[in-house]
């Protein structure tokens, strides 16, 4: 028998896993009215890669190198985040220098990660010019991510009790981040008032995707997503590394895809101010501690403010300094979950740009698969391998 | 005129001028990536690859069969329109304007409905493997909402085809009135007759200049602007491609075209984007395409351009819009097409 919900619902329109609007692997079902989404469903857990089986057993040295492989856009987040558990757990001092050049390469890299956003959201208004334009712009920090750590993508900067000494800034290198910093922000700057200047543009953003700050608190929409919606939340304000700079957090209490785009490009202004301060009170001293040993360390969680929202890392160390229970939880499956809900009564055309707006990585949070017997349970990926073959 | 001598010309320009037209038209889409390109700061393709080389690369590709409800339909579709875009053109050109009266607006509006409604039956006929038949184990799970009908992509592609029909091609209809009301005559003729006097009279070599075009009048020239707009509409470019959005609906009805097929399409699309400049160029200028005289067609081509020219820099710097913001432009403009109609009767 053909069950109906209460609601009347014309029809369903299924999006992905395979779409060219998404740049990784999920599943969109809008249940719509005409063109009017009245629910939505999104399923996740396409792209699962196995890591935290992965990082089960190792040293966690070692360990670093895999957490930074999460995600491509934040890796430097995932490196530092992981180092700073075992630092926390076992008490290990972290120059101030050190710290200092860890928040340079985390602002460059949330620079690159929002100019991204960028560049996939206006893809997806499908304003191609613009999106063109925002990933010109990030050349700039790819470059510095190039130059501080080496590599454009993984520049893997911290490393336990510090970081590693090729990523030290010399002072060529600190004049030439100056430079760039200023001529990026003239043509940022321009860049933007263009994109609030142009009417198209605006008319698809605005009053579309609405989320008030109760329903960020509700559903977690955490990062940019829900500090568009008025919920005044960053870790940075917490963590004892951003201590030193002087920045504010960017809250708009609108909560529009308007909201979401905007926020970000004004954190992006916020970020250059504090490259600056680091590149101009980069205190002298030693850049790594090695004065630690690994040891049996309880399992012990740090949060960090990621580019999209709040990410938590999690692990113990056994008596050997191997890794075990490590769990990672990266902020796009709650704003996600949020734009789920955000995205009912809009066009089904700007509920597809609601959803990018929240600025979605599955690569990153794609790590728990396998139901048997109605029980969840953590499979290796040598067992999905195993059961379900290569081709899945 | 002799009827066998008018069926020998009506023959050899049908032949001259679908030659041209399919060999220009190729190179049109080129022209179009390259300006776009260069607004966005890129070097671009070849000005031949767009249009030329990714039709014969398409020609030349392994037989891929559509999957849709009826493929043999389907696939005729594009043949259909074809034919369609190529009549659309021909009946524009001089030869044409006398057979079974089809060379007037009724003959175009016709022609550009039934290349519209192409658009409806393709979307309702293709089927592709990304949407609905997926095998995606959120079926089995279950659903939030069950037993609603699933659609293709391309299903929805069509119930947008059909709101475009009934109202987003409205403005260009609207435009093309205006010519025609300014030459009191539903014919083309008499708005060359109008607008173009010296050409009857013309010897093949000559190039007859028009003395007073539609395009230089108040209502003319918004009557221009709204068939601009109208143009991009029919063609399902930005901003107003909204049944071939890529982020919902992807390519829409032409999704399942590949290899011969798809080069068909390309062919449709280019041929119907040069037929639509060369139909403003013939009604709003008064230089006709004729194909006995290569100067009146030469420049007929070149001011063709204007048009392609102008949709890729606004496409280079619009956003998809969706019917949230087409229908008031709609409106709009054809309230702006209305004011060039009423104006025009004073002309």
């Amino acid at each position: 028998m053909i069950e109906r919900s209460k609601d009347v619902v014309e029809k369903e329109l299924s999006f992905g896993p395979v779409h060219p609007a998404l740049i990784e692997p999920f599943r969109i079902r809008l249940f719509v009215n005409d063109e009017i989404v009245e629910d939505c469903e999104l399923t996740i857990n396409i792209a699962h890669r196995g890591v935290e089986r992965l990082l089960e057993g190792l040293p966690v040295e070692r360990a670093l190198l895999i957490t930074e492989r999460v995600c491509g856009i934040c890796s430097n987040v995932h490196a530092w985040n992981s180092v700073r558990v075992v630092e926390s757990g076992l008490s290990i001092k972290v120059p101030d220098r050190a710290n200092y050049i860890r928040v340079l390469i985390n602002e460059v890299q949330r620079i690159a990660s929002h100019l991204i956003f960028f560049g996939h959201a206006f893809e997806v208004l499908g304003h191609e010019t613009f999106s063109m334009r925002s990933f010109l712009l990030r050349e700039v920090f790819m470059d510095l991510m190039a130059y501080v750590g080496g590599n454009r993508v993984m520049p893997s900067v911290p490393v336990i009790g510090g970081i590693r000494p090729r990523a030290d800034l010399t002072e060529s290198l600190k004049r030439v981040i100056l430079e760039r910093v200023d001529d990026f922000e003239k043509k940022y700057l321009e860049f933007v008032e263009r994109v609030v200047a142009d009417p198209l543009v605006m008319s698809r953003l605005a009053g579309v995707g609405l989320m008030s700050k109760d329903e960020a608190i509700k559903y977690h929409a955490t990062g940019p997503t829900g500090r568009a919606s008025g919920w005044d939340y960053d870790v940075r304000r917490m963590m004892y590394e951003y201590k030193p700079f002087d920045f504010n957090v960017i809250v708009l209490p609108e909560g529009d895809n308007k909201a979401r785009v905007v926020q970000r490009a004004l954190e992006v202004i916020e970020s250059l101010k504090i490259i600056r301060q680091v590149v101009k009170n980069l205190p002298e001293g030693p850049i790594v501690n090695r004065d630690w040993v690994l040891g049996k360390m309880d399992f012990t969680t740090m949060y960090f403010e990621t580019f999209r929202g709040e990410l938590m890392h999690s692990y113990s160390l056994d008596s050997q300094g191997l890794i075990r229970g490590y769990k990672i939880r990266t902020p796009t499956p709650t704003n996600l979950a949020a734009m789920e809900k955000v995205c009912i009564g809009d066009h089904v055309t700007d509920a597809v740009l609601t959803i990018a707006s929240c600025d979605p990585g599955l690569t990153c949070c794609n790590r728990v698969e396998g139901i048997e017997s109605g029980k969840t349970r953590i499979m290796s990926e040598i067992e999905i391998v195993k059961k379900y073959g290569w081709r899945r | 005129m002799d009827p066998v001598f008018f069926i020998v010309g009506l023959t050899l320009s049908s032949i001259v001028a679908t030659i041209i037209a399919v060999f220009y038209s190729l190179v049109l889409p080129g022209i179009e990536r390259k300006i776009q390109a260069r607004v966005q700061q890129r070097i671009g393709p070849p000005v031949m690859t767009p249009g030329w080389w990714a039709v014969l690369k398409f020609w030349y590709k392994g037989k891929a069969e559509p999957i849709a409800q009826m493929p043999l339909f389907y696939k005729s579709l594009i043949w259909l329109g074809i034919a369609v875009v190529l009549l659309l053109f021909l009946f524009s050109t001089p030869y044409w304007w006398v057979v079974l009266g089809w060379g007037s607006v009724l003959g175009i509006a016709g022609f550009l409905k039934l290349e519209e409604v192409l658009y409806v039956l393709m979307g309702s006929q293709s089927q592709s493997i990304l949407t609905t038949p997926m095998p995606v184990n959120d079926l089995v799970k279950g659903a939030k909402v069950k037993g609603v009908l699933r659609e293709f992509v391309e299903q929805h592609s069509a119930e947008r085809a059909l709101k475009m029909m009934a109202v987003g091609s409205l403005p260009l209809y609207i435009a093309l009135l205006v010519p025609f009301v300014a030459a009191r005559s539903g014919m083309i003729s008499d708005v060359i007759r109008t607008q173009n006097p010296v050409y009857f009279n013309s010897s093949w070599l000559s190039l007859p200049l028009p003395s007073n075009p539609v395009i230089l009048t108040v209502p003319g020239f918004l009557a221009a602007i709204v068939y601009f707009v109208g143009y991009l509409m029919l063609l399902n470019e930005r901003p107003f491609n909204i049944l071939k959005a890529k982020i919902d609906v992807i390519e829409g009805g032409v999704l399942e075209y590949a290899s011969k097929l798809r080069a068909g399409y390309y062919l449709m699309r280019n041929l119907l984007l040069f037929a639509l400049s060369s139909i403003f160029v013939t009604l709003f200028i008064g230089i006709p395409f004729d194909p006995f005289m290569p100067l009146c067609f030469a420049l007929n081509m070149i001011l063709s351009l204007v048009l392609p020219i102008a949709m890729a820099i606004l496409v280079a710097f619009s956003p998809i819009l969706t019917f949230r913001q087409i229908y008031p432009a709609t409106v709009g403009l054809s309230a702006l097409g209305v004011l060039a109609l009423i104006l025009s009767v004073s002309l």
